[in-house]
């Protein structure tokens, strides 16, 4: 994936947005899913596809711990995509073209 | 992780773009100075209002991508035009596409929830119009004090 493409995922819904903070806030956060969407005030219906889009994408990890199944940021892949994408905007000018 | 103070933010922009001058927030810590009478009290909310914004533009920019995709924007010249919302668009629009207008809400939201102001992410959304309200209720309220 480029680092275009994975910056079109990680800004793909406003969700998506508020879920990012969330993490970078709090990056030694851990919670389920209902939990995590508790914490940006929404309901887990309407952040349970973006939550799947970002453990597809490695940054979020998912983990069972007794009975719940809890998400968590994975740091290492975090900075990893975090340098892609400032890699890719490095090539991108203000006001347009590449 | 990615906290960025204002005053680190405003640091930044210098340094990564040259000449700013340094804001002029009061060092009681408040976001609005006292309105003062006469001709230059406009000018002196628009500084703070400008200076508000920019550290919360800096703060999403970085919670959301990271202190070192903020230090690349800032060296694109990005944050020159943070607080004209029509010219900040258009280059938040060339970098990240759709993107833009997630980064644009974020950014909202967190003016909205600093100065007190109901937000609606069902609502329709229009960063200058938004950033607009906000700047009134900022006047509105320096008046009242």
């Amino acid at each position: 994936m480029s680092g275009g493409e994975i910056l079109s995922t990680l800004l793909a819904s406003e969700v998506r947005g508020d879920l990012l903070i969330l993490f970078h806030k709090n990056p030694g956060l851990i919670d389920t899913v209902d939990g995590i969407a508790r914490r940006i005030g929404r309901t887990t219906i309407s952040v349970i596809s973006d939550v799947r889009e970002l453990l597809q994408l490695g940054l979020l990890k998912q983990e069972r711990i007794g009975a719940s199944e809890v998400v968590f940021l994975d740091r290492a892949k975090d900075r990893e995509i975090l340098e892609l994408v400032a890699n890719h905007l490095k090539t991108v000018r203000i006001g347009g073209e590449n | 992780m990615f906290q960025v103070s204002r005053q680190q933010c405003e640091d930044m922009m210098r340094m990564a773009m040259g000449t700013r001058e340094s804001s002029s927030a009061n060092p009681h810590g408040n976001l609005w100075p006292a309105q003062k009478s006469g001709a230059n009290s406009n000018s002196t909310l628009e500084e703070a209002f400008s200076s508000l914004l920019t550290g919360i533009v800096c703060d999403a920019l970085a919670n959301a991508l990271g202190r070192y995709v903020l230090d690349i924007l800032a060296s694109k010249g990005l944050l020159d035009d943070s607080d004209n919302p029509k010219q900040f668009d258009r280059g938040l629009q060339s970098l990240f596409g759709n993107g833009a207008s997630v980064l644009e809400r974020i950014v909202v939201k967190d003016l909205y929830r600093k100065l007190s102001i109901p937000y609606n992410s069902d609502a329709g959304f229009d960063y200058e119009k938004s950033l607009e309200a906000a700047k009134e209720v900022c006047f509105v309220e320096s008046r009242l004090k």
